[in-house]
């Protein structure tokens, strides 16, 4: 009923969703194609703390790097990092989910119960300790984003999974003879779609923020070019004091976009979705 | 109302989550590779001190082997307060360092939660009572992209207009060093002037969710039949919105806040980082930078357990709050 280009076309034509989509499409395209349109090299320099030229658009840093070279670079590694987290936590999350939401009982109590001690966990003071300690790369901040991103998303799936069971077509399903498998990813996969489409777009957008945050800490990878430690560098180099805007204003006003791009994109799939499970 | 099998399985949890948190104090600074003497010592002063190595591993209880003698070392330690010895503020031991610079976080955070929970409810509660209309979708707007925006980020700008191009505000800092500390106008004035740009980053960037939580429940409240019997008793809308819908509405935007707390003490350590502003945060950034272990351990373990504390309490405190509420 509900198939794969269904639901994409069922999100283009509501406003909202589709002003997300483009947001997320114009910045897909510059993470996959700045690597080759940077003007120059991002790790290339010239005379430090230029204000924007017609030859340095966004200005130079405090070693003299081009920072559209380095913005254009970075969103790469920034957007890496983000769809690498959102890809592994919303596989987990949701096999996770539906297997505890399905079968219940014992499988249920220990997922649940190990979710719920990483839900009550404050994130924030954990993230630090991780990196400070392991290796830092940015797999490594990858890999401990994932750790804390999953529980929460195998409970929304959870719970939504929970009165899906109730309802009249997995019955009909199990009374038919379907195996368990077969009607978790045939039968609930599929109405779970929109649900798991806008987890994991929060996800990325949160995870390119956490990635940011633990950067402009300094922890993880300090050596990459990406959003995060452009405004790390830009902090402990003193941009503010030599007023260069120039330097901090692109990495946040990106994110602050591709925020606000999710947030919008999650209204219009609420739209589309209440109206789907109302007329249900 | 709440039950006692309630309150016996969250305290349960908020028990285990803090035996959790304690193994990884415990296990981390174990388990990376070589000797966690040696490492540090290095990566810090680029060569082994005579002597150090010895001391280091003392201080760690690495001294014996076996791993759970280790542990009941490190529990015993930990029950009496003692947290290690801070290598930046050596001679100073992390408690001690804590304990000068949780104040002004403690500071920080409570005037701006407060300030930003009371600002949430009233502008939620005229944004909900506009629901639908062209001031209140732009307005709702302009909120969602305010709490997509980096503390950190924000706080940036702050300091760039109001301190850097238009200088009304200092940089950074606590108080000015001149100042006297103690209960003299000038020092509190100080005091105040420096946590302005702090505190307004703060609020600016929370205040706009809680908003948004408030103006969604509001809406909805609007469609319930009391709230029709009030507008069909002609009372006024003000009354209506403040003292009928408004009074339901703040409890969900009270849950919110709560589930928030972690979120706004992180904010809250990223602000400290940019103003400079000498609470916990920026000592845990000073820790990272300086790869202080010991230090970064004990502010982990302090505010892991404090955040599960409030977050318990917190907890009780919202079936206490409504009394609809029955927490099994």
């Amino acid at each position: 009923m509900f198939s794969e280009s269904g639901i994409l076309h069922e999100i283009w034509s509501n406003g909202k969703a589709r002003f997300g989509m483009i947001v997320f499409i114009i910045f897909a395209i510059i993470g996959i194609f700045g690597h080759f349109i940077y003007p120059y090299s991002p790790k290339a320099t010239f005379v430090i703390w230029q204000p924007p030229t017609f030859a340095h658009v966004f200005g130079t840093d405090y070693e003299g790097h081009d920072v559209l070279s380095q913005f254009l670079y970075g969103t790469g590694v920034s957007l890496y990092v983000g769809a690498s987290v959102a890809l592994i936590s919303v596989a987990i999350g949701t096999m996770v989910g539906m297997l505890s939401g399905y079968y219940g009982g014992i499988v249920d109590n220990i997922f649940m119960r190990f979710v719920d001690i990483l839900l009550i966990m404050p994130t924030f003071p954990l993230l630090v300790i991780l990196a400070a300690y392991l290796p830092p790369t940015n797999n490594t901040t990858i890999l401990i984003l994932s750790l804390l991103s999953w529980p929460f998303m195998s409970r929304v799936i959870r719970s939504q999974v929970l009165t899906l069971k109730e309802r009249p077509f997995i019955k009909a399903a199990v009374i038919s003879g379907m195996k368990g498998f077969t009607i978790i990813r045939k039968e609930i996969l599929d109405h779970l779609m929109p649900l798991i489409i806008i987890n994991a777009v929060y996800l990325l957008v949160g995870a390119i923020v956490a990635q940011a945050g633990l950067a402009f800490f300094g922890l993880g990878d300090l050596t990459s070019i990406n959003w995060g430690t452009m405004l790390y560098y830009a902090q402990s180099e003193d941009a503010i004091v030599y007023a260069a805007w120039w330097w901090i204003l692109p990495p946040g006003i990106a994110i602050a976009i591709i925020g606000i791009g999710a947030n919008i994109f999650g209204n219009g799939i609420t739209e589309i979705f209440g109206k789907r499970s109302g007329g249900a | 109302m709440i039950t006692r099998r309630y309150l016996m399985v969250r305290s349960a949890y908020a028990v285990a989550t803090t035996f959790v948190a304690i193994i990884i104090n415990f296990l981390l600074p174990r388990i990376i590779p070589g000797n966690p003497a040696v490492t540090i010592l290095l990566t810090n002063f680029h060569y082994l001190p005579p002597g150090k190595v010895k001391l280091l591993e003392q201080e760690f209880g690495l001294t014996n082997s076996s791993m759970l003698y280790q542990f009941e070392r490190y529990l015993v330690e930990l029950f009496h307060g003692n947290l290690g010895i801070s290598y930046y503020y050596y001679p100073e031991t992390v408690s001690q360092v804590i304990g000068t610079h949780l104040p002004w976080t403690l500071f920080l955070l409570g005037t701006s939660i407060s300030l930003s929970s009371v600002l949430g409810v009233i502008t939620g509660r005229m944004l909900g009572f506009r629901a639908g209309s062209k001031t209140e979708s732009a307005t709702s707007t302009i909120f969602i992209g305010l709490t997509s925006l980096p503390f950190f980020w924000f706080a940036i700008i702050l300091i760039l207009l109001f301190a850097v191009e238009v200088p009304l505000f200092p940089v950074g800092g606590v108080f000015y060093i001149l100042d006297t500390p103690g209960l003299n106008f000038k020092y509190i004035s100080s005091i105040a002037y420096h946590a302005a740009l702090p505190i307004l980053t703060i609020v600016a960037t929370t205040f706009p969710a809680f908003a948004l939580t408030m103006r969604n429940t509001m809406a909805n409240q609007n469609k319930e039949d009391y709230i029709l019997m009030a507008k069909a008793k002609g009372l006024p809308e003000r009354i209506i919105s403040k003292k009928y819908a408004g009074r339901n509405a703040v409890l969900p935007v009270a849950t919110h806040i709560i589930l928030a707390f972690g979120y706004i003490v992180a904010g809250a350590f990223f602000v400290e980082v940019v103003f400079s502003y000498k609470g916990i945060g920026y000592v845990l950034y000073e820790a990272v930078t300086t790869k202080d272990y010991p230090l970064i351990d004990g502010i982990f373990l302090m505010i892991t357990v404090t955040v599960i504390i409030a977050n318990f309490l917190a907890d009780l405190l919202y079936a206490v709050l409504d009394p609809r509420v029955e927490l099994r």
